[in-house]
């Protein structure tokens, strides 16, 4: 076996892994906070990707003017799902709140077939041909930046949550949410951010990597898939275990990938999800250190 | 209604429904029917998982699209009869659902809904891209027609729309019937118990656990059986069986027939079944329609017109006899 070649694809697990983290990190906060499943946060990664697309392609922005209005409008976006359908919805049962995010996940993905057709779209983006070089490896520019851009999100996630004011307010309502109120915190205020946050994150993800892969309207579906698995393996609600299992998944992947057909790499997500399910079914990380 | 009533509208019906494709031998209206029957199977065995026993799933394409690829690789392959490849589908399908249920029940309802979320993607993916085995996104095209052989030395082969309009409409009246003695009965009264407090269930002596596997694996193998006879039917399986469309129309077949309500969602599901052609004006917003349906009916309707209709027996019944002075 090729040094280089399993650290191309150490190299490129770790992008994919860090993406896949933004999303499901996302998703985690969300279920950690509202006790809410967002069958629809796919679909903002998607919106994501193809706002960046016009914005870059239609519009002429810059690569960080696309970033950043894109992170921006898909957090005013989670503000607005949470005050038009998800705040509506307070102690009234989980599957209710699944059903509607799904419906809202068949507007959102059949609504964006119907408007910009099933053909993939690749953005290009000044970046898009550059590679840099390490020795042996080649790494294209945009999948670096698209490390960076996860890696500081990271950064910015934690310190929100473990050095604002708001951050703890966060983490206090998904530990208790009636304790939360009764100290004086207002369940609703949280739970908004929480939304934005998670939906924010989902779009920047889409962002990063629209120059990536094609951009078209079914990205999201199979990518939340994999959101879903890695927020059961790191444990419900969890949100650094869903980090460290959505780097681990996308190492692994990488290295299946390489080596092995490609059904193997799609189903190896949910083959894990059922295996630690029977094994540990609290999830890798339990449910202890959630938020 | 009296129960005799009741019995015969159910008699009248069924005798109907045969009754129609010597009435009138139109394909669209048999396509309609087969359409209604396969639906019926699958939105019955969705209310008996999420109506009755509360658990939200959307693995029921997944055992469909298994039943489907199962039977026409057995028939096609191996030689096998129609009969025993459904068979052997709605039997794969019934365990897949129990390991599906026992690994993810364990942790919790909300893991079920996601893990049976993740399972119907993985289906679809693994129908595409398994390509030694499933022959990838092309599918298996030319399903011959198959043969069955009956009691008494006949043979029938289902060359017609109406062979498999009298195969489909009979098998989901077995369904159906299979459905409701499960829920009339002690089963489907535990199953209740166990959608309305688990704890005071399980405080009863009921053990929530197995009640849920049972309601997954008989929605399985039904949503299996029938997932058989439907690629048969359409001559050709191809991953789009395992369509999230499916389990879309059947979600809102249950939540507007009205979760844990038998006959609303039976009647539902007729109306739906027949619904699409309505809307053939725009099939690509189509979808986009059932979301918004979906939101609407969450928000506004959640108990579906079954709900509706038990309010308004409660009411009746509180209502007093002797109008007062």
């Amino acid at each position: 076996m090729d040094l280089s070649f399993c650290l191309q694809l150490l190299l490129n697990g770790v992008v994919i892994g860090v993406i896949y983290a933004l999303v499901a990190m996302g998703l985690s906060l969300i279920f950690g906070v509202l006790e809410i499943v967002n069958f629809a946060h796919g679909e903002f990664y998607m919106l994501g990707a193809m706002l960046a697309y016009f914005l870059t392609m239609n519009a002429g922005l810059g690569y960080w003017a696309t970033i950043l209005v894109v992170t921006a409008v898909a957090m005013g976006l989670g503000y607005v799902l949470y005050e038009a359908l998800l705040g509506s919805l307070h102690g009234e049962g989980f599957e209710r709140s699944i059903l509607l995010t799904l419906g809202l996940s068949m507007v959102l993905q059949n609504g964006a077939v119907f408007v910009f057709t099933t053909t993939p779209k690749m953005m290009q983006t000044p970046y898009s041909y550059s590679n840099v070089s390490l020795g042996d490896l080649r790494v294209s520019v945009m999948r670096l930046l698209a490390l960076g851009l996860g890696l500081l999100a990271f950064g910015a996630l934690y310190l929100i949550l473990y050095r604002t004011r708001v951050g703890k307010a966060m983490r206090g309502v998904a530990q208790s949410r009636d304790a939360a109120l009764m100290v004086g915190i207002d369940p609703r205020a949280v739970s908004r951010l929480a939304v934005a946050i998670g939906i924010g994150l989902s779009g920047l993800a889409g962002a990063a990597l629209a120059p990536v892969y094609a951009v078209h309207p079914l990205m999201g579906f199979s990518f939340v898939f994999k959101a879903f698995a890695i927020i059961i393996i790191g444990g419900l609600g969890n949100i650094a275990g869903a980090a460290i299992t959505a780097v681990g998944l996308g190492i692994l992947e990488s290295f299946v990938g390489g080596f092995f057909p490609l059904v193997m790499v799609d189903a190896l997500a949910f083959t894990s999800m059922i295996a630690i399910l029977l094994l540990r079914p609290q999830g890798l990380f339990g449910r202890g250190v959630r938020v | 209604m009296a129960r005799w009533l009741r019995a015969l509208l159910v008699v009248v019906g069924v005798a109907a429904l045969f009754a129609i494709p010597r009435v009138t031998g139109n394909e669209y209206v048999l396509a309609l029917g087969v359409s209604f029957a396969t639906f019926a199977v699958l939105s019955g065995g969705l209310n008996l998982v999420y109506g009755y026993t509360g658990l939200l799933s959307f693995a029921q394409v997944g055992f469909f699209g298994i039943g489907g690829y199962t039977a026409a690789l057995l028939v096609t392959e191996r030689g096998w009869s129609l009969w025993a490849g459904a068979a052997a589908g709605g039997v794969l399908a019934a365990l897949v659902g129990l390991v599906v249920g026992y690994s993810s029940l364990r942790l919790s309802r909300h893991a079920f809904a996601i893990v049976s979320l993740s399972f119907a993607l993985l289906c679809l993916i693994v129908a595409r891209d398994w390509v030694s085995l499933t022959r990838g996104a092309m599918g298996i095209p030319g399903l011959p027609i198959p043969a069955m052989d009956l009691p008494g030395g006949l043979r029938w082969r289902l060359a017609q729309p109406r062979d498999f309009y009298y195969l489909t409409v009979g098998f989901a009246v077995v369904a159906q019937a299979a459905i409701y003695l499960v829920v009339s009965s002690r089963l489907g009264r535990a199953m209740r118990a166990i959608k309305l407090n688990e704890p005071l269930a399980q405080s009863q002596g009921i053990n929530p656990l197995s009640y849920k596997l049972l309601a997954i694996a008989l929605s399985a193998l039904l949503a299996g059986i029938v997932g058989g006879f439907f690629v048969f039917y359409l001559t050709i399986v191809d991953p789009s069986i395992f369509d999230f469309y499916y389990t879309e129309t059947m979600l809102i077949m249950v939540i507007i027939g009205g979760p844990g309500s038998f006959w609303g969602v039976l009647g539902s599901t007729a109306v739906l079944a027949a619904l699409p052609d309505l809307l053939r004006f725009t099939t690509d917003l189509r979808m986009v329609l059932y979301g918004v349906v979906l939101i609407a009916a969450v928000l506004l309707f959640p108990d579906g017109v079954g709900g509706w209709l038990r309010r308004r027996r409660i009411a009746r019944w509180r209502r007093p006899r002797v109008a007062p002075p």
